[in-house]
C-alpha cells in the first residue's frame, strides 16, 4: 500500500456507506471480545435487527468489497458445511486488516470530536483538587518521590487539559446553542433545563474549588516546591533518553513541565492586569442563562407566530373583499376578532330603588312596566347641567343670620360649659361631680392635654389647652383613691388626681373674644373610661 | 377582628373581581402600558378565577401574559352588524371594505415580519400581498401611491397602535400620509397573537358562502350529547345577556326559550355576580341593565345634541304604533328643534341636517336594541318603551330658564348611583364610582 493509497476509506462515500461502517463496527467490537476472524452469518447476526440487511448475501457481498478495498482480508474457510448449496459455495471467513484497523480508529476519533457536545467537567476540579493535595504531600517529604511525583502531575495535566479543552467545546457549543444555528427547537427546550442545571452546578464548583485550587497552587509555589517537583518529573522523564541526549532530553521536558504547570497556574490564579481562565469561564457560564434565557423567549415568540395565523389573516382578507356589503363585513370583524366591547342599557339609581321597593313581575310588558326615570331637564334640554345664563347673585342674608345665630349659641354654650370646669383652686377629681355633654368634652380635652405633658415619674404637671384659652394643673395622689365624673351618657372613672383649672380669658372683658372651635356633639353610645394607667 | 377584616378583604376582592371582569368585557385586549394598564393588573391578580368564569360560562378562553390579557369573546350571535372597527381618531368612523382588508393584510405581514417593521415596508408587504388573484377577482388594488391609500393604511396602523399590537418608535404616520416620512414600529407578537378570536382559524373554513363561513368558524364539534347541547345553549344565552343590551325571546329557538325559562334566575345572578349589572325581566325578553353606566359603548340617555335627539326620537317612536319611514322622523326632528334647538349645536339646527341626525340617532337605537330597521320603515322593539314618558312635565315659556328641582334631582341622582345600587342589589363594595 503506497503512503497515498487511501482507499480503506472509500466505503464512506460508495453507496450503501451505512452498511460498511456496521459491518466494519461489527469487526472492532470482535475484536474487543478477541475474536479475530468472522463469518458472514457471524456479521449478519451482529448487525442492528432493523437495520440488517434482508439476507446473509448482501453482508457477504459488502464483506467482499470490503476485502477489496483493504479494510478485510478473506481467508478461505475450511469448516465442517451440513448442506451441500454451502459445500459448493465459496466460503471465506474475514479479518480486519491493519489498514482496516487504522481507518476505522481514525472514523472513531472523528465521530467522538465531532460528536463532544462540550461538557463542563465539574469532575475535573475535584480532580485537580485531589492531585494538588498530593503533591503538597509529596512535596513535604524530604526526598521526594519522583515516580509519585510524575503520576501525580501526569494526572494533574492529563485532567487539566481534559478540562481546558471541554471548557473550550463548552464555549463553542454554548454559543451556537444560543445564535440558535440549526439547531431544533424541541431539542433546545429539551436542553435547556438541563444546560441551566448543570451550568449552576458548575458555576458553584468553580468557585469553591477554583478558590480552593488557586490557594494550593499558591502554596505550592509558596514553598517554592513546584520547581524541584517539576525537575524531578523531567529527569524520570528523560530517563529513558539515549544518555548522549539525557541532558537535553531533561531540559526539554523541564520547559515543557514548566509550560503545563504556568498554564495550570493561569488558569486558575488571577495575575496582575490578567483575569484567570477560570474566572472568565465563570463569567461566561454565568452569561449565558440570562442569553439562554433571552432565547427561550425568542422560540416562545416563535411559536406563538404560527405560520398558519398569517394564512388566516389572508383568507380573513379575502373574505372582507368578497363580503356582500358593509353589514356583513361588521358582522365578520365582530367573529373574527370579538375585540368589541360589551354593551348594556343602563339604569338610575332611582328606578332601581323604586323597583327593589316594589318589582315588577316577570311578566309585565315593557310597555305597561314603569319607565326609566329620565331627568325632565335633560329631556328638555339634552343636558343634566343648566346652560345659558348665569343665575342671579343670591342673597345670602338670612343664611348669614342663621349662621351667625348658630355660632353665637355654640359660643355661648361653651363658655357656660368652660365656666362649669373652672375650679377656682385645686380641688380633687372626685369633686367635680357631674358634667353636661359639652362640659365633659372639653373637660376630656384639657384632661388629654394635660396627661399629654405626663412623662415618667411626673407627678404635678400644668398644660394650656390647645386653644390657650384654659389652663389646667393635675398632680398626681397616691392614696389609690378612685375619682368617677358622671355624665348623662355614662360614668367615668380613673385614678383620683389633684386638679385645677383656670380660666385664661377671664381677666379680658369681653368673654366671648375669642372664639372657640364648636365643640361636636358627643357620641351617644360613648362609656368613656380613663385608661391612662400611671 | 379577624372576622371583620376579613369580610372587608374579602369585599375589596370581589370588587376588584368585578372591576377586572367589567374590564374585560368593554376591552378584550388589554395590555401592560395601555390606557388600562390598572385593570390589566387587576386581570392579572384574578386571572385564574376570571378564566374559569368565562371558560365555565360562556366557553370563551382568556388568555393572560406579561405584556396582554386577551378575553376571546365569540358572541353569542352571528347577526348582529352593530359592531365595526372603528377608526381611532376622534370621529370614530366604521371602518370600510378597503380598510377591513388592509388591516387583515397588514396583519398577514406582522404575523410573518420580524420585530420590527416600517410603515413604507409594511406597505409593500401590503401592496405585494394585495395581487392575490382572488383578491383581485374581488375588485380589490392597492397601490398605495394614491393620499387617500396612504390614509387607509394609516388609520389600519392607528387601530393596531391603540390595539397594543404595535408600538411606534420613531416617526408619526401624517408624515407618512403626506408623503414626507416614515414610521417605525415595534411589533408585539403577543399581542399580535391574541388578535384572531374565532374557535376555527378562516384558513381551516371549506365553505364558501358568508353565512355559512361564519357559523363555522365559531361552530364547536359536534354536539351530540344532551349534556353538549345544554351547554351550548347555556353558552349561548349567557353570551347574549352578558354582551348585547336586551335578549328577545322572539329571537330564540324553542329549546333555547324552554332552557332560559328554567335557568334564567341562575344565569342573571351569576352574570350579577361577576359584573353587577341586573337584570330587567319583562315579557318579551330579558335586559341586564348597568346601575354604573359605564360597561356599554352607546349610551343612553346621553348628554350632547345627538343624544338629546336621540331620546326625544325614542319617546316619539315608543308612541308610535307601527313601522315609522326615517322622513317622517326627519319632520319630527324639524319640529322638535324648533322648541329644544336652542341647546343644540349650531349645525344640528341647520335646516337639512336632519336626515343625518336621524340617521346617528337610529344608529344608536339599533346598536342597543331598541329598534329595527325593516324595509317599511323604523320599527320599535318592545324594551323602547323604557324611555316613554309623556312629553316633559316641564313646560315653560322661555327656554333657558329651567326649574330648580329638575336640576338638584338629577345631581343627586348621579352622585347616589352607586350608592343605591348597591343597596338594591346587595353588592359589596361597588367602588367603581368614576
Amino acid at each position: 500500500m503506497t503512503p497515498a493509497d487511501y482507499t480503506p476509506f472509500a466505503h464512506l462515500t460508495a453507496p450503501n456507506a451505512p452498511l460498511y461502517r456496521q459491518v466494519m463496527r461489527a469487526f472492532l467490537a470482535a475484536k474487543e471480545r478477541f475474536a479475530v476472524h468472522l463469518r458472514p452469518e457471524d456479521v449478519y447476526a451482529s448487525l442492528d435487527a432493523g437495520s440488517r440487511p434482508a439476507d446473509v448475501e448482501a453482508v457477504t457481498q459488502a464483506l467482499d468489497k470490503l476485502v477489496e478495498w483493504g479494510n478485510l482480508r478473506a481467508d478461505p474457510d475450511h469448516a465442517r458445511v451440513t448442506a451441500v448449496e454451502d459445500f459448493y459455495r465459496r466460503r471465506f471467513i474475514y479479518q480486519l486488516t491493519r489498514a482496516g484497523e487504522a481507518a476505522e480508529a481514525a472514523l472513531g476519533t472523528y465521530d467522538e470530536v465531532l460528536g463532544r457536545r462540550g461538557e463542563l467537567q465539574a469532575v475535573a476540579l475535584h480532580d485537580i483538587v485531589t492531585q494538588l493535595r498530593a503533591l503538597l504531600v509529596i512535596a513535604a517529604e524530604d526526598e521526594p518521590d519522583p515516580a509519585k511525583t510524575y503520576v501525580a502531575l501526569s494526572v494533574l495535566t492529563a485532567r487539566f487539559t481534559d478540562l481546558a479543552d471541554n471548557a473550550r467545546a463548552f464555549m463553542g457549543s454554548l454559543q451556537r446553542t444560543i445564535d440558535l444555528h440549526d439547531i431544533e427547537v424541541e431539542a433546545f427546550l429539551a436542553y435547556k433545563d438541563r444546560l441551566i442545571q448543570y451550568l449552576e452546578r458548575f458555576i458553584q464548583d468553580l468557585i469553591t474549588l477554583g478558590g480552593r485550587i488557586a490557594l494550593l497552587i499558591g502554596e505550592l509555589e509558596e514553598r517554592g516546591s513546584v520547581k524541584p517537583l517539576l525537575s524531578l518529573a523531567a529527569a524520570r522523564e528523560a530517563a529513558d533518553a539515549a544518555p548522549e541526549d539525557a541532558e537535553q532530553a531533561e531540559a526539554a521536558a523541564y520547559e515543557k513541565w514548566a509550560a503545563r504547570w504556568s498554564g495550570l497556574a493561569e488558569w486558575f490564579v488571577s495575575g496582575e492586569g490578567r483575569e484567570s481562565q477560570a474566572r472568565l469561564l465563570r463569567g461566561r457560564a454565568l452569561g449565558a442563562i440570562p442569553q439562554l434565557l433571552a432565547v427561550v423567549r425568542q422560540l416562545n415568540e416563535r411559536r406563538a407566530g404560527r405560520s398558519d395565523r398569517s394564512a388566516d389573516f389572508r383568507t380573513l382578507a379575502r373574505w372582507f373583499a368578497q363580503a356582500p356589503d358593509d353589514a356583513a363585513r361588521h358582522r365578520l370583524w365582530r367573529v373574527a376578532f370579538g375585540l368589541h366591547s360589551s354593551r348594556h342599557l343602563t339604569v338610575d339609581a332611582d328606578t332601581l330603588a323604586e323597583r327593589t321597593a316594589s318589582p315588577e313581575p316577570a311578566s309585565t310588558p315593557w310597555g305597561e312596566a314603569r319607565p326609566l326615570r329620565i331627568s325632565p331637564q335633560l329631556r328638555r334640554t339634552g343636558s343634566y347641567e343648566r346652560r345659558g345664563k348665569p343665575r342671579k347673585v343670591a342673597d345670602r342674608g338670612e343664611a348669614k343670620r342663621r349662621l351667625a345665630a348658630l355660632a353665637a349659641r355654640q359660643t355661648e354654650e361653651t363658655r357656660r360649659a368652660r365656666d362649669r370646669l373652672v375650679t377656682g383652686g385645686p380641688v380633687r377629681l372626685s369633686r367635680i361631680g357631674e358634667l353636661d355633654p359639652l362640659a365633659f368634652q372639653l373637660f376630656l380635652r384639657l384632661l388629654g392635654d394635660a396627661l399629654a405633658t405626663w412623662r415618667p415619674d411626673t407627678t404635678t404637671t400644668t398644660a394650656t389647652s390647645g386653644d390657650g384659652s384654659m389652663e389646667v394643673r393635675l398632680t398626681a395622689l397616691d392614696d389609690g383613691a378612685t375619682a368617677e365624673v358622671r355624665t348623662p351618657d355614662g360614668v367615668f372613672r380613673g385614678p383620683d388626681h389633684l386638679i385645677d383649672i383656670v380660666d385664661l380669658t377671664a381677666g379680658h372683658g369681653d368673654r366671648a373674644a375669642p372664639a372657640p372651635v364648636p365643640i361636636p356633639a358627643p357620641r351617644e353610645d360613648t362609656s368613656p373610661r380613663l385608661t391612662e394607667d400611671r | 377582628m379577624s372576622g371583620p377584616l376579613a369580610e372587608v378583604l374579602d369585599g375589596q376582592r370581589q370588587a376588584d373581581l368585578q372591576k377586572a371582569a367589567r374590564a374585560l368585557l368593554k376591552e378584550p385586549l388589554l395590555t401592560a402600558d395601555g390606557p388600562y394598564a390598572d385593570e390589566f393588573r387587576l386581570v392579572r391578580r384574578h386571572a385564574a378565577e376570571l378564566r374559569e368564569w368565562f371558560e365555565r360560562n360562556v366557553g370563551w378562553a382568556l388568555r393572560t401574559d406579561a405584556d396582554a390579557a386577551r378575553l376571546r369573546k365569540t358572541p353569542g350571535t352571528l347577526t348582529d352588524a352593530t359592531h365595526p372597527a372603528r377608526e381611532a381618531a376622534r370621529s370614530a368612523l366604521p371602518f370600510t371594505r378597503r380598510r377591513y382588508v388592509l388591516l387583515c393584510l397588514a396583519l398577514a405581514a406582522l404575523e410573518r415580519g420580524e420585530s420590527q417593521v416600517a410603515l413604507g415596508r409594511l406597505a409593500e408587504q401590503v401592496v405585494l400581498a394585495a395581487a392575490d388573484p382572488e383578491l383581485v377577482a374581488a375588485g380589490i388594488t392597492f397601490t398605495l401611491e394614491r393620499r387617500d391609500e396612504r390614509l387607509d393604511l394609516a388609520a389600519v396602523v392607528r387601530l393596531l397602535l391603540r390595539l397594543g399590537v404595535l408600538r411606534r418608535v420613531a416617526g408619526d404616520e401624517d408624515a407618512y400620509v403626506s408623503g414626507a416620512g416614515d414610521v417605525l414600529y415595534d411589533v408585539r407578537r403577543r399581542v399580535l397573537a391574541g388578535m384572531p378570536a374565532s374557535l376555527r382559524g378562516p384558513s381551516m373554513v371549506e365553505a364558501e358562502g358568508f353565512e355559512e363561513r361564519l357559523t363555522e368558524m365559531t361552530a364547536r364539534t359536534a354536539l351530540d350529547s344532551d349534556e353538549l347541547r345544554f351547554r351550548a345553549i347555556r353558552w349561548k344565552l349567557t353570551r347574549v345577556l352578558l354582551d348585547d343590551p336586551v335578549l328577545y325571546y322572539d329571537d330564540l329557538t324553542d329549546d333555547e326559550l324552554a332552557y332560559l325559562t328554567r335557568q334564567r334566575g341562575f344565569i342573571t345572578a351569576r352574570i350579577n355576580e361577576l359584573t353587577g349589572l341586573v337584570p330587567e325581566v319583562r315579557a318579551e325578553g330579558v335586559a341586564m341593565v348597568d346601575p354604573l353606566d359605564d360597561l356599554t359603548d352607546v349610551r343612553m340617555p346621553e348628554q350632547g345634541t345627538h343624544g338629546h335627539i336621540t331620546l326625544l326620537l325614542a319617546g316619539h317612536l315608543a308612541r308610535a304604533t307601527g313601522p315609522v319611514e326615517p322622513e317622517e322622523l326627519a319632520v319630527r326632528v324639524r319640529e322638535l328643534a324648533a322648541e329644544h334647538g336652542g341647546f343644540w349645536s349650531k349645525s344640528a339646527r341647520e335646516p337639512g341636517a336632519e336626515p343625518e341626525l336621524v340617521e346617528k340617532a337610529l344608529t344608536k337605537l339599533v346598536a342597543l336594541g331598541l329598534a329595527e330597521r325593516t324595509e317599511r320603515g323604523v320599527v320599535p322593539r318592545p324594551a323602547l318603551a323604557r324611555y316613554a314618558v309623556g312629553e316633559p312635565v316641564v313646560r315653560e315659556p322661555e327656554p333657558g330658564r329651567a326649574r330648580r328641582p329638575a336640576t338638584t334631582a338629577k345631581t343627586a341622582t348621579t352622585a347616589q348611583t352607586a350608592k343605591a345600587a348597591k343597596a338594591a342589589q346587595a353588592v359589596q363594595n361597588t367602588q367603581d364610582e368614576r
